[in-house]
């Protein structure tokens, strides 16, 4: 009985591995949990079918800037998956780990912090790049051509995943309240999502002069050029999102608690 | 016993590889597990520690008593690294908790059961220790684990369907899975059924037997009675008695009662040792409990007497516990927990 409780013999673990054993059971609470599984992975899938269903006939149009619908909705929602996968689901699942003393928990662990956040981060990361393989997906039905520019798609969507996981990261810091995350996150969230072009052309020179320097619209067409519009990567719009990231993630380094009850 | 598990770390951490092999030095160089000395600590204007000393010895069991608000979760948070102090000397197996380079070695050989039950809802018990094993140098055996925590056939169970009982034998799964040299329990049995509280302290008894040091906090008079070789009884942010629990605040040195129902037709002139009336019972206060039990149930015997409810006992470590912690004014601190 007894002999169970010795301790085994010492191991080398490298931080590949420490951050592979993280995101495994990242990923598994992801999938398990209905909410997440389906409000952040299925909606946006859904939601570019309808308008696949809706629009697919018509050719291009200058109301959608040129583009046919599904040129237009791909990028803008493939930005969608991202915002939803990771700063939604950090701003929330953080400030509830938090409240719940999960976060202090792991923080009594060795596993340094750099380590839980890098398989956050890459948790985030991959689920968005299956959501948007499958919108690429729906769009290609709807005869968006795949796109050819692979690079900058990638480069976008690897800094887009950072910056808005440092968002995320820094709204879950400033929020004390665990109940009050989802409606914060989307209080915010909701209005810059429609009033950025997310789900509509927005015609207004000054709305879209306004939200060119917040962190949505910039994302959406930094997508846009390279998923639709077949050109390399958009570094002034990348340059903007960029500075959101950096501006995240000062406030989550200077903000971040792991203790429900700071001093 | 095997002579492997009476203390120290397992033969292979020997190896020189750096962490463990300073772990071994930190033994031999601390003599004691735990030391804390006049630690303070402040929250604005409320004093929640005022001037806390006390040491735990290597392999000893120490259970800290004390009203709430007295100070018990801020001392122990201090000493988890949780919280900085803002006076005394703190020492946890040679190391300062409060040091930044202290902290992820401490981490490696500490475990610790907090009061909030925090699992994530979606992983499996299994899965969670298995998480959980892998932040470790030298985690112990999962399924030994397991079954160690009396969580067997619950292995695929989903966290979030456990029962509260269940999740709190899980908490000290995780506490126990990286093998520490030194254990916190934060009121551990706290929810459990007398069934599984009796098999938790069997455990505490076993992991004190493999060497383990543990600091426990708990409000069960019984489980600082049948777990600690010492008790630490805070009140108000100071110690107010230390001690082996039969002995807290001069238990120990203190007359034994005999209690019984005065026979009917007998005075209390008439008994062979001279005792009060109490409450309709005789009381009888003694330095020798054994001479004048003897001397007493010989004189029922020749006088053909029955001494109804006959009972012999010292005050309980509850007495002692409400006696010393009674003038402690109420916390307004922010000093709790949100539970």
């Amino acid at each position: 009985m007894t002999a169970v409780l010795a301790g085994r013999a010492p191991r080398r673990r490298n931080n590949l591995t420490l951050v592979i054993h993280q995101v495994k059971y990242e990923q598994l609470s992801f999938w398990r949990n209905p909410q997440s599984a389906i409000f952040t992975f299925v909606f946006p899938v859904v939601f570019v079918a309808i308008m696949g269903a809706l629009f697919g006939g018509l050719g291009k149009s200058s109301y959608f800037g040129g583009l046919t619908a599904l040129q237009y909705y791909v990028p803008t929602i493939a930005a969608l998956c991202v915002l939803g996968s990771c700063y939604g689901q950090l701003a929330v699942g953080l400030a509830t780990r938090r409240q719940n003393g999960i976060l202090k928990r792991i923080r009594a662990t060795p596993l340094p912090a750099w380590g839980y956040f890098a398989g956050l981060l890459a948790n985030c990361i991959l689920v968005s790049l299956a959501d948007i393989a499958l919108i690429v997906g729906v769009g290609r039905l709807y005869g968006v051509p795949f796109p050819s520019q692979w690079p900058a798609i990638a480069l976008t969507l690897v800094l887009g995943a950072a910056s808005f996981c440092a968002l995320g990261v820094a709204v879950a810091s400033m929020i004390a309240n665990a109940e009050a995350a989802p409606a914060v996150t989307q209080l915010v969230l909701f209005p810059l999502l429609f009033l950025s072009g997310t789900y509509l052309p927005i015609s207004s020179q000054l709305l879209n002069r306004v939200t060119g320097w917040l962190p949505i619209r910039p994302f959406n067409e930094a997508l846009t050029g390279p998923l639709s519009r077949h050109i390399g990567a958009d570094w002034r719009h990348l340059a903007v999102l960029a500075a959101w990231g950096v501006i995240g993630a000062t406030v989550a380094l200077r903000r971040f608690r792991w203790d429900p009850r700071p001093e | 016993m095997h002579p492997e598990l009476t203390g120290g770390p397992p033969p292979a951490a020997a190896a020189p590889s750096g962490a463990a092999a300073a772990g071994g030095a930190a033994r031999r160089e601390s003599p004691q597990a735990i030391t804390v000395a006049g630690l303070r600590k402040n929250y604005g204007a409320v004093r929640a520690v005022r001037d806390v000393s006390f040491s735990v010895g290597h392999g000893e069991i120490v259970a800290l008593l004390g009203p709430n608000g007295a100070g018990k979760t801020t001392t122990l948070e201090i000493l988890e690294g949780f919280r900085t102090r803002d006076g005394g000397e703190v020492q946890v197996l040679g190391l300062d908790p409060g040091g930044k380079s202290a902290a992820r070695e401490l981490r490696e050989r500490t475990g610790l059961v907090l009061q909030d039950i925090a699992v994530e809802p979606y992983l499996t018990v299994r899965e969670t220790i298995t998480r959980q094993a892998g932040y470790y140098r030298a985690p112990r055996d999962v399924p030994a684990v397991i079954s160690l925590t009396g969580l067997d056939g619950l292995e695929r169970r989903k966290v979030r369907v456990l029962s509260g009982g269940q999740k709190r034998r899980l908490d000290l799964a995780l506490g126990l899975i990286g093998g520490p040299e030194l254990l916190y329990l934060d009121e551990p049995t706290t929810g459990f059924d007398p069934a599984a509280r009796r098999g938790a302290w069997d455990l505490v008894r076993q992991l004190r037997t493999a060497g383990t040091t543990i600091l426990l906090t708990t409000h069960d008079m019984a489980e600082a009675q049948a777990l600690a070789d010492r008790v630490v009884l805070l009140s108000d942010g100071t110690v107010v008695a230390e001690g082996p629990p039969a002995g807290l605040g001069g238990r120990g040195a203190e007359h034994a009662r005999i209690t019984f129902g005065l026979p009917a037709g007998v005075a209390l002139a008439d008994l062979p040792v001279p005792g009060t009336r109490k409450d309709g019972s005789v009381v009888i206060e003694t330095a020798q409990p054994t001479a004048d039990l003897h001397r007493l149930s010989s004189w029922a015997v020749q006088h053909d007497v029955t001494l109804s409810g006959l009972t012999v006992d010292r005050r309980s470590l509850e007495d002692v516990y409400l006696r010393l912690t009674r003038d402690a004014t109420p916390p307004i601190a922010p000093d709790r927990s949100p539970r």
